[in-house]
Order: C-alpha cells, then sequence, then structure tokens
C-alpha cells in the first residue's frame, strides 16, 4: 500500500508533466522548448524517485539518475550548443495544425484515452497506475503530434525524446521493466539517429533537405 | 491408386522430356512426350471409368506440412466420374495436338507447350481428386496458372495480351472467393477435409455458399461472371480451347456439386437462384452467340450456355430435394451430370474441328469462310456430329441430356407450392427457347463456314488437315453418337433407370424411315433429273458475295432481341438516279452493345480504378503524413479497443 503523499505527489506530477506537453506544443523559442524538455525530463525522474522510495526497487532508482544524467543535462546541453552555433533560435513553422488546435486536440485526445482505458483496464479512476498508463500513452501521442506538426527536424526530436518520456512513464506504471529497457534502446536509437543527422546537417534543416542530403550519397553507388 | 501413380509419373516424364529439350527444335521428342500423356491419359480413361463402375472409393494421402495440412486424396463415384470426363477430352486433344502444336512458329514455345498442357490437365485431376480444401486451393491456382501462360501463347497479339490479362484478373477473383469460402468451413469445422459437418450454423452455410458459387461460377462463366470466356477462348490455341471450354469449367462445375451435395446444407433458395442463374445464362449464352461471327467466340458463348443448362440440372435438383421428391431430384442431377459429360465431349470436338478450319483458313471470321465441306469433308463432317449434337437432335448425347432435363421440368407439377411451378414453368419455356435458339446458331454456323461457295482465295485453297487432327476429333465424335444412341444401355449398367425412351430402338426408327423416305423420293421421282441455273436474282455471274452471309442470318434475330443487344443499325445507301431506285453503292453496319462490359465490367473497373488512385495519392506523400497516418490509426485503435472490443 503507497504512502498517501506520494500518490497525491505524482498525480501532481503527472499533471506537471501534462503542463510541459502542453508547452512544448506551443513553444517557437527553440531555447525554452529544450528547457521544458529538461524540465519534463526532471519531473519524470522524479517521478521514478518517489516509486524508488515507495517500493525499493533500484532499478528505478538507476532510472531516475540515467534520466537526470541523459536527458535533463547531456541532451538539452547537446541541442542548445548547436541551437548557438548555427545562430538560430525559433520555430514557428507548423504544419497540418497551428499550436491552438493542436492543443485542442491534445485535450480530447487525453479525455479519450483515459475513457478507452477505464473501460479496457477496469480499474478505479484513483488507481495510480491507471492514471500512470494514460498520461504515458498520452505523452507518446502528443510527442508524435509534434513530429507531425512541426516542421524543423530538431523539433521532431523533442517530439520524438517526449515519445520516449511517455513510452517511459507507461512502462513504469504498466509493463515489465525488461520491456521498458527494450523499448528504451529502440527508441533511443531512433534519437540517435535524428540528432546525429541534426548535429551533422545542421539545425535548420528540414525533412526534404535532409532526403536531398542522403540522396546525394547514392552517387557513390552508381559508379 | 497405383495406376493413377503410374498415370501422373507418365505425365510428369512427358513434360520433364521437353523441359530438358527446351532449346532443342525436335519435334520427335516432342512426339514422343505427346505419346507418353496419350498413355498416361488411358490410364486415366481406365482408372476413371473402372472406379465409376465399380462405386468403391480409393483413397491416398502423402505429405503432411503441418497437423491439419496434407495432400490426401479421395475418388470416390463423382470423381471418378470427373475424371473420366477429364482425361477422355485430354486423350482426344492429345493426339490432336501431335500435328496441331507444329504448327506455332517459336520452337521454344512448341516445346514448352507441352509441359504446360501436362500440368493444367494434371491440376485438373489432382483438384478433382483431392480430399481436402487446401490441396484443392492449391491446384486450383496451378490450373489458374497454367491456362493463363496457354492463354499467352500467341502474346505477341494485342488481342492475346489484352484476354489474358482479363482471365488472369478473374480467375484471381475467383479464387480469392474459394480462399474466402474454405477458411469460413475451416473456421467452422476446424478441418479442411471435404466432408459434411453437422456443425455448420445456418449463417457459416449460406456464407460459405455464396462465397463458393460465386468463386466456382466466376471459372464456371456463370453469367454475369462469363465475361473473360469469350476472350481467353478466342485467343488461345484451339487444343486450349478445347480443354478450358471442355473441362476446366466442368472443373468448376465438380467444385459446387461437391460442396453443395457433400459438405453443406442446401436450401431452397439455393436451388432457386441456381436454377435461375443457369437459366439466365443459357439463354443470354446462346444469344450472344448467335450474334458472333468469329467462331471461337461462337462457340465460346456456347459454353456459358450449356454451363446454364447444367446449372439448370443442379438447381432443379436442389429444389426437388427440397421438397422431399427424390426420384425427380435423382433425375435433374442425372441429367446434369451427363450433359457436364456430353458437353465436355461435344464442345471439344468442336473446338478442335473449329481450329482445324481455322488453321487451314487463317481467320476466325466465318464470313469469311464458305464451301469447305468441299476442301475438309471429314472435318465438316465432325463438326456436323458435334453441332447436331450441341443442337439437341437425336439420336446424339446432347439430346438425351436435354430430355432428362426437359423430363425434370414436365413433373414440377409434383411440387406443393404454386410459386415454385410458376418459376419452373417460366425456366421451362426459356430453356425451350434456348433449344431453339442453339439450332439456329449451329445451322448459321455449319452452314456459312462449310456449304455454299468459298468467300476468299485462302478458304478455297484450303485442304484436309494430317491424320492425328482428325483421329482426336473422331473419337469424340464416336463418342457423341455412341453416349446418344446407348445411352440407356448405359443408365441401366449403372443401376439406374431413367424415364426416357430407349435410344437405340428411337435410332433404329429413325435410320429405317430415313431410307424409307430416300426409296419413295426416289420412287417417285421417276429417276429423272432435272439441271438448271440457279436463279441469281438478275445477276450475271452469280459469285459468293451474293451468298446468305452470317450477319444476314443473324439480323432478324438481332432485330428482334433488341432490347438485350440494344442493336443499332446504320444504313447508308447511293443512288444513281434522283428517284433512289437504280441503286449505286451502299453500306449497313449492325452495332451491339456489349452490356455487360459497358454496364458493369467497366464501371466497376472505373471505380476500382478511382479508389486506386487516390490510396495512391494517399500514399505517395512525406514522413510526416505518414506518421500523421500512424497518429489517427493509434487514435482509432484505442477507441476501438474501448467501445467496440
Amino acid at each position: 500500500m503507497m504512502n498517501p503523499i506520494s500518490i497525491i505527489l505524482i498525480k501532481v506530477l503527472f499533471v506537471f508533466i501534462l503542463g510541459t506537453a502542453a508547452l512544448i506544443i506551443m513553444q517557437k523559442s527553440l531555447r525554452s522548448l529544450f528547457s521544458i524538455y529538461a524540465i519534463q525530463s526532471l519531473l519524470m525522474a522524479f517521478v521514478s524517485l518517489v516509486l524508488f522510495k515507495e517500493t525499493g526497487s533500484f532499478v528505478l532508482l538507476a532510472l531516475a539518475v540515467l534520466t537526470v544524467v541523459t536527458k535533463v543535462i547531456i541532451i538539452p546541453y547537446m541541442l542548445n550548443r548547436v541551437r548557438k552555433d548555427s545562430g538560430i533560435h525559433h520555430d514557428a513553422e507548423f504544419r497540418y495544425l497551428t499550436p491552438v488546435s493542436a492543443i485542442i486536440i491534445g485535450m480530447a485526445l487525453i479525455f479519450v484515452i483515459y475513457s478507452s482505458f477505464l473501460r479496457v483496464f477496469q480499474l478505479s479512476q484513483d488507481n495510480l497506475f491507471f492514471l500512470g498508463s494514460v498520461i504515458g500513452v498520452s505523452l507518446a501521442m502528443l510527442g508524435m503530434l509534434v513530429i507531425f506538426s512541426r516542421k524543423k527536424i530538431v523539433t521532431k526530436a523533442v517530439g520524438y525524446l517526449m515519445m520516449e518520456n511517455g513510452v517511459l512513464l507507461f512502462g513504469v506504471f504498466i509493463a515489465e521493466l525488461p520491456f521498458i529497457i527494450e523499448l528504451f534502446i529502440i527508441v533511443d536509437l531512433v534519437i540517435f539517429i535524428l540528432l546525429a543527422a541534426v548535429l551533422s546537417m545542421g539545425i535548420d534543416s528540414t525533412e526534404e533537405d535532409l532526403t536531398r542530403k542522403l540522396n546525394n550519397l547514392t552517387k557513390w553507388f552508381k559508379q | 491408386m497405383f495406376l493413377f501413380a503410374i498415370g501422373v509419373g507418365l505425365c510428369l516424364l512427358s513434360a520433364l522430356i521437353c523441359v530438358v529439350n527446351t532449346r532443342r527444335d525436335n519435334s520427335i521428342t516432342r512426339k514422343a512426350a505427346l505419346w507418353l500423356t496419350i498413355a498416361a491419359c488411358l490410364i486415366f480413361v481406365s482408372e476413371g471409368a473402372r472406379t465409376a463402375l465399380n462405386n468403391q472409393p480409393l483413397q491416398y494421402s502423402f505429405s503432411q506440412i503441418a497437423p491439419q495440412l496434407q495432400f490426401s486424396f479421395s475418388i470416390d463415384r463423382l470423381a471418378a466420374f470427373f475424371i473420366l470426363v477429364i482425361s477422355i477430352v485430354a486423350l482426344s486433344v492429345a493426339i490432336y495436338s501431335l500435328r496441331y502444336i507444329e504448327a506455332s512458329t517459336s520452337g521454344i514455345r512448341r516445346n514448352l507447350f507441352v509441359p504446360l498442357m501436362n500440368v493444367f490437365i494434371l491440376s485438373m485431376l489432382c483438384f478433382v481428386a483431392s480430399a481436402n480444401s487446401f490441396a484443392q486451393l492449391l491446384f486450383w491456382e496451378l490450373i489458374s496458372l497454367s491456362s493463363f501462360i496457354l492463354v499467352m501463347y500467341h502474346y505477341e497479339k494485342e488481342e492475346t495480351r489484352k484476354a489474358g490479362i482479363f482471365y488472369f484478373i478473374m480467375t484471381q477473383m475467383s479464387t480469392i472467393f474459394l480462399m474466402l469460402g474454405f477458411i469460413l468451413l475451416y473456421n467452422a469445422t476446424g478441418s479442411f477435409t471435404i466432408a459434411s459437418s453437422p456443425v455448420l450454423t445456418a449463417g457459416t452455410n449460406t456464407l460459405v455458399f455464396i462465397f463458393l458459387f460465386c468463386g466456382f461460377g466466376i471459372k464456371a462463366g456463370i453469367i454475369p461472371f462469363h465475361k473473360w470466356l469469350p476472350y481467353a477462348h478466342s485467343s488461345s490455341p484451339s487444343n486450349i480451347s478445347a480443354l478450358m471450354s471442355g473441362v476446366m469449367i466442368k472443373v468448376a462445375i465438380y467444385g459446387l456439386v461437391r460442396y453443395v451435395l457433400f459438405v453443406l446444407d442446401p436450401q431452397l433458395w439455393w436451388g432457386i437462384l441456381i436454377l435461375i442463374a443457369g437459366t439466365i445464362s443459357a439463354l443470354l449464352g446462346v444469344i450472344y452467340a448467335l450474334k458472333e461471327h468469329d467462331i471461337k467466340r461462337l462457340l465460346a458463348y456456347h459454353s456459358i450456355e450449356n454451363i446454364g443448362i447444367i446449372l439448370i440440372g443442379l438447381g432443379l435438383y436442389i429444389i426437388f430435394d427440397s421438397y422431399g421428391l427424390s426420384d425427380l431430384a435423382f433425375l435433374s442431377l442425372a441429367a446434369s451430370l451427363f450433359h457436364t459429360l456430353n458437353h465436355a465431349i461435344f464442345k471439344s470436338l468442336l473446338f478442335l474441328t473449329a481450329g482445324s478450319v481455322v488453321e487451314e483458313t487463317g481467320t476466325r471470321d466465318i464470313e469469311k469462310m464458305g464451301g469447305l465441306v468441299k476442301t475438309m469433308p471429314i472435318t465438316a463432317s465432325l463438326f456436323l456430329i458435334g453441332a447436331l449434337s450441341i443442337s439437341a437432335l437425336p439420336p446424339f448425347n446432347g439430346f438425351v441430356s436435354e430430355l432428362m432435363i426437359f423430363q425434370a421440368f414436365f413433373q414440377a407439377f409434383a411440387i406443393p407450392s404454386h410459386y415454385v411451378i410458376v418459376l419452373l414453368v417460366v425456366c421451362l419455356s426459356l430453356f425451350a427457347l434456348t433449344s431453339a435458339l442453339a439450332a439456329a446458331c449451329f445451322v448459321k454456323a455449319f452452314g456459312v463456314i462449310f456449304l455454299a461457295m468459298p468467300r476468299s482465295d485462302t478458304v478455297q485453297q484450303a485442304h484436309e488437315v494430317p491424320k492425328s487432327m482428325l483421329i482426336g476429333p473422331a473419337l469424340l465424335a464416336f463418342l457423341c453418337v455412341g453416349l446418344g444412341i446407348f445411352s440407356f444401355q448405359i443408365f441401366s449398367w449403372l443401376g439406374y433407370q431413367p424415364p426416357m425412351p430407349n435410344l437405340l430402338w428411337v435410332s433404329l426408327s429413325l435410320f429405317i424411315f430415313l431410307g424409307l423416305t430416300v426409296i419413295l423420293v426416289r420412287a417417285a421421282s421417276g429417276h429423272v433429273t432435272r439441271r438448271a441455273e440457279t436463279w441469281a436474282c438478275g445477276m450475271p455471274t452469280p459469285d459468293s458475295h451474293s451468298e446468305y452471309t452470317a450477319a444476314g442470318f443473324s439480323e432478324p434475330i438481332l432485330t428482334f432481341f433488341k432490347p438485350i443487344y440494344k442493336t443499332d443499325k446504320v444504313i447508308e445507301r447511293n443512288f444513281w438516279d434522283k428517284y433512289g431506285a437504280v441503286f449505286k453503292s451502299g453500306r449497313a453496319d449492325i452495332h451491339v452493345m456489349k452490356i455487360f462490359e459497358e454496364k458493369l465490367y467497366i464501371p466497376v473497373a472505373n471505380a476500382i480504378r478511382s479508389i486506386s488512385r487516390k490510396v495512391s495519392a494517399a500514399q505517395n506523400v512525406d514522413l510526416d503524413t505518414f506518421i500523421l497516418y500512424s497518429f489517427i490509426t493509434v487514435i482509432i485503435l484505442i477507441i476501438v479497443a474501448g467501445w467496440v472490443l
């Protein structure tokens, strides 16, 4: 049985996590975008810490530490460095959805996931694991929404990172840990590729630029 | 089963000989291979006949692929009967092919022809002998693929390519329907074995029937699934047309009979549906045949007509059986199966003889033929036997099976439901019309092709085909006569006494009356022969242009059935004088609308193309859009998981 204070704390953290997701969807300033992502990752680390306190599982502690080191410090630092080098500070290009409509759809999405999971899992609405799974899947879906609604590849990368946070949250509350690690690695690989592309091709590149540059490589095979 | 295995082995060996020698254009190798095929067919004929007469089922299984998947064969009386049908036609086609395939231009193509034909024949035999639906589906696909390649034999012609693609699409549609039916059956019974199952619910029973009816119906050429048939039959080599029209479409009939009678629980409405589909196919088939001037296409439309007649028998069986009238039901089924055999024989005979004519004249257009009875007398006689059989004239085999169907129809009043009686009477009248129109069509075909004067130089130079191209069809012609005259004895031998006259006595009576008539006429005429020139409407030199043409023969029928054909006549005339008295020149065209093509196939094809374009446009997008699709899909899945499942 969990401590009631821990439960309240986790619920508050959930609210903040959703808040950061909404900010990521709307944010145009890249510096703020990376900072919000770092805050979201920090909140995730807090969730893991609280769960560690309650369950005593050291894997959760390791997860919290790993999250802080990679997602709160290293990745935002790297992204900020590239931003400074390139001198580009804003991403105001949206596709399919405007920020406001994306927020409205995001809210509707959370509601749909909540209602669906309520029927699927047949758990109490106050059950922490139920809420964790809802927030986790919502976060992953909102990350997907960021990917297709933003044009700049660096913002898409943040979308992928947000998806990964969602998968992590879902895994922590619902699935078993080996499963989490598995997904962790897969999603990390995707992020790694995207980050590598951003770092090598430049922050301002869009997908079209990326495709064009990759197409140039085909010349090697034609000779 | 051992002899069957030897037959299969001979067929495969024959195929192998030609495949090994593909690059070498050696007619001796091809002939050796064909002789092996002939030997294999003889084995199949004898074994098929023996099993059908003894009524002792043969069973054999091998190659267990998975717990539920294995190749198992079971030959009962029904399967043996169809094996007999296939092998008789295959035998005469193989004999005919000894010389026929040598006419092809390319040596490689000639070499590939024999293995493909053997695979085609073997896959049909294996389909009939298969004891489970999994094996049947596999052989069904083999039938489709091998026949598709054979249809594309003259692939350099645009017409052939179009026919081949049309056929391929239709045959794949048929496979999809069969697959759906078989999967449903497997889901319901947990087994692929073809056997009656009491666990089938009414819904599954009906759904399986609909899928199988569509699947087998496409291959059988039931209207409105028939359109591939005239194209494929006319474009393929004549011996393959004989196999396709004579046998392949019967394999579909076998499938329908097997599943409807032995696996499913037939309902009254199935019988009514099959009867109506059969009547429409029979009537429209012969009506469309009447307008055709392409000999092979004309015969192909007659295949649709005869498939309709076979279905009429099957439909009557189910209807009578539903009312517990087992004697009438059995009569209908016997008529249907006997017509299957008869049609296989006389249609193959007609296609083979038509192939000889096309080979000699270089054209399929009967308007350009004429007078061939003088240059190809044996072929003409064989064609005439086929034409008399298909026209259901006594004492030929076609007459017997149609008479049996008429007998079944006449006793429709035993049915307690008035609505069904009315339906049967309507179908009977349409069936009678069909028989009459078929006779009219073959009067046209035989008259225009073989009688009067040649209409082109090539036709004038035509000569009788080699012996093997006569022996194959002659075998079938002999069966046309034999199965007709000895039909009563054959049925008695099989243990069934059909309510029909003994055709042996009828034939003898006919022969005696014919002889007496000739004697009387000769005696009455006083042996005086009057020689005079035929009146040629005032023309100085009557030539082939003054002859009655196929178009002229069809014109009254085209006019009469205008609502069906949507006939459009264009007549232009020019005169020397202003009063329109002295004719100078003119042109007359009769355009017939391809109703099913223009009103059904093309709109459906256009709709599919339009959907495909939209799907293609939706698919040809960037990564963002794909992620958007994934996003929408996941949302739909979440909704489905929450509210539907």
